[in-house]
């Protein structure tokens, strides 16, 4: 019965391998994105304040799929000539991006306005209230939504697949087309995705948990 | 013509086509999200149940409809049940892959609320001789749904943007609509900044109702 699925599955397992790949990619640097807007959406800065939440509500507000194609075919149209990875990949960064300022800013305006009062009277010059004060403890909050934002992302790199960009989806799809064996072509590559996921999943559950015991 | 003029006459030109693709989106939209809805209220009761087996087995499937993607899900459904000789239409499959997943995720949304209500009150409710089920009703039940509303409209967000997925089986929604354009005309990224507007409205106006009926809720408790 599961010949078909063992049989293909190396050629699933290098699907896999892009994936992560690409969620690595993805995850890592939209994370780093978002944080520096979201840290720009908290100086006093009216401009930078106002782009970033502009910037949050457009994208939170789209699709990633259109954001995906949107990336993809907005290369050529510059008369730019990029690999369907770095085009997708781009618009995947940028959409986590979004949801990771989001996350930040709200963090760092959770850290209670005392804790910034005593680190001023203290003496402290803003870059430091920021990196020794501000940032430690809205990092504790962050964490949580952080590590559901990364599953997420995770996810959405199957949609890549819609793109045209080979990855473990993709590779389903040309598997099912050739043998037919969508049942257990599919269960299969959700059994990896499961397996990717699954920590990232309890990562995050434990971490709220912690979390609101500190508190 | 300058180009600011020609894209302009171009997006207009294909604003029926948009919209008609955009009504299968609202239409997905509807029917999925009601069964969300009930399928997140339907699995309620066995994630609170007293026995672990229920809860159990419905942690199970929350985990497991939260740990894959929800397009390999469709996939599955859609190409899945035809071996079954089932032969539903891509409509139906895209819908129902929708509210399985967004089921799970709804049935958390619930539970959350109804467990950030304080045991005190309950205990309060019980004291007050009340069973366990008015107690429910009439004390958990409307504090929870003031605190479920500002997650549940979000999630309701997520399930409307999730219908562009249903584009990758061959709905011709907004999503797939934007792609047919490209491939027919000339045209090339500016199509799905349209695309990304008719969406962005959308969910703009779902999220705008869903913080006025909160406003709304909470100026009456």
């Amino acid at each position: 019965m599961l010949s078909v699925l063992t049989g293909s599955l190396p050629y699933l397992l290098k699907g896999a391998v892009v994936t992560l790949a690409l969620s690595v990619a993805v995850v890592g640097l939209g994370t780093l994105l978002g944080v520096a807007l979201g840290i720009l959406a908290t100086t006093r800065s009216r401009l930078a304040g106002s782009f970033v939440t502009g910037y949050i509500f457009v994208l939170r507000g789209i699709p990633v799929l259109v954001i995906m194609f949107l990336g993809y075919y907005a290369f050529p149209a510059f008369g730019l000539r990029v690999s369907a990875y770095v085009a997708v990949g781009l618009a995947q960064i940028v959409y986590v991006g979004a949801f990771v300022a989001e996350i930040t800013r709200s963090a760092i305006l959770a850290v209670p306005a005392g804790q910034i009062a005593a680190a001023r009277s203290l003496g402290m010059r803003r870059p430091a209230i920021l990196s020794q004060v501000i940032l430690p403890q809205a990092g504790r909050i962050a964490i949580p939504p952080l590590l559901n934002s990364a599953l997420t992302a995770v996810k959405q790199t199957s949609y890549a697949s819609v793109v045209g960009v080979w990855e473990l989806t993709y590779a389903a799809r040309e598997v099912v087309e050739r043998t037919l064996a969508a049942f257990q072509i599919f269960l299969g590559v959700m059994a990896i995705y499961f397996l990717i996921c699954y920590p990232l999943s309890l990562a995050a559950r434990w971490s709220e948990r912690r979390l609101a015991f500190a508190h | 013509m300058d180009y600011a003029a020609q894209t302009a006459a171009f997006l207009l030109a294909q604003f029926p086509k948009l919209s008609a693709g955009f009504l299968i989106t609202l239409a997905l939209s509807a029917a999925a999200i009601p069964l969300a809805l009930a399928l997140g209220l339907v699995l309620l009761a066995p994630r609170m149940a007293r026995s672990a087996l229920a809860r159990g087995a419905t942690v199970g499937y929350v985990d497991l409809m939260r740990n894959t993607p929800l397009l390999v899900q469709i996939y599955l459904i859609y190409f899945g049940l035809p071996v079954l000789g089932f032969f539903p239409s891509e409509f139906s499959c895209g819908v129902a892959g929708i509210a399985l997943q967004h089921g799970a995720f709804l049935v958390e949304t619930y539970r959350a609320g109804i467990e950030s209500v304080s045991d005190r009150q309950r205990e309060a409710a019980r004291a007050l001789g009340m069973g366990r089920l008015k107690a429910f009703r009439l004390v958990i039940l409307p504090q929870a749904l003031m605190r479920i509303l500002g997650p549940l409209g979000n999630q309701l967000i997520v399930l409307i943007k999730d219908t562009s997925l249903v584009s990758a089986i061959g709905v011709a929604e907004l999503t797939m609509t934007g792609k047919v354009i490209i491939e027919r005309s000339a045209a090339s990224a500016e199509i799905f900044v349209a695309v990304g507007l008719f969406y962005l409205v959308l969910t703009s106006v779902v999220g705008a109702a869903f913080r006025l009926v909160e406003h709304r809720v909470a100026e009456r408790m």
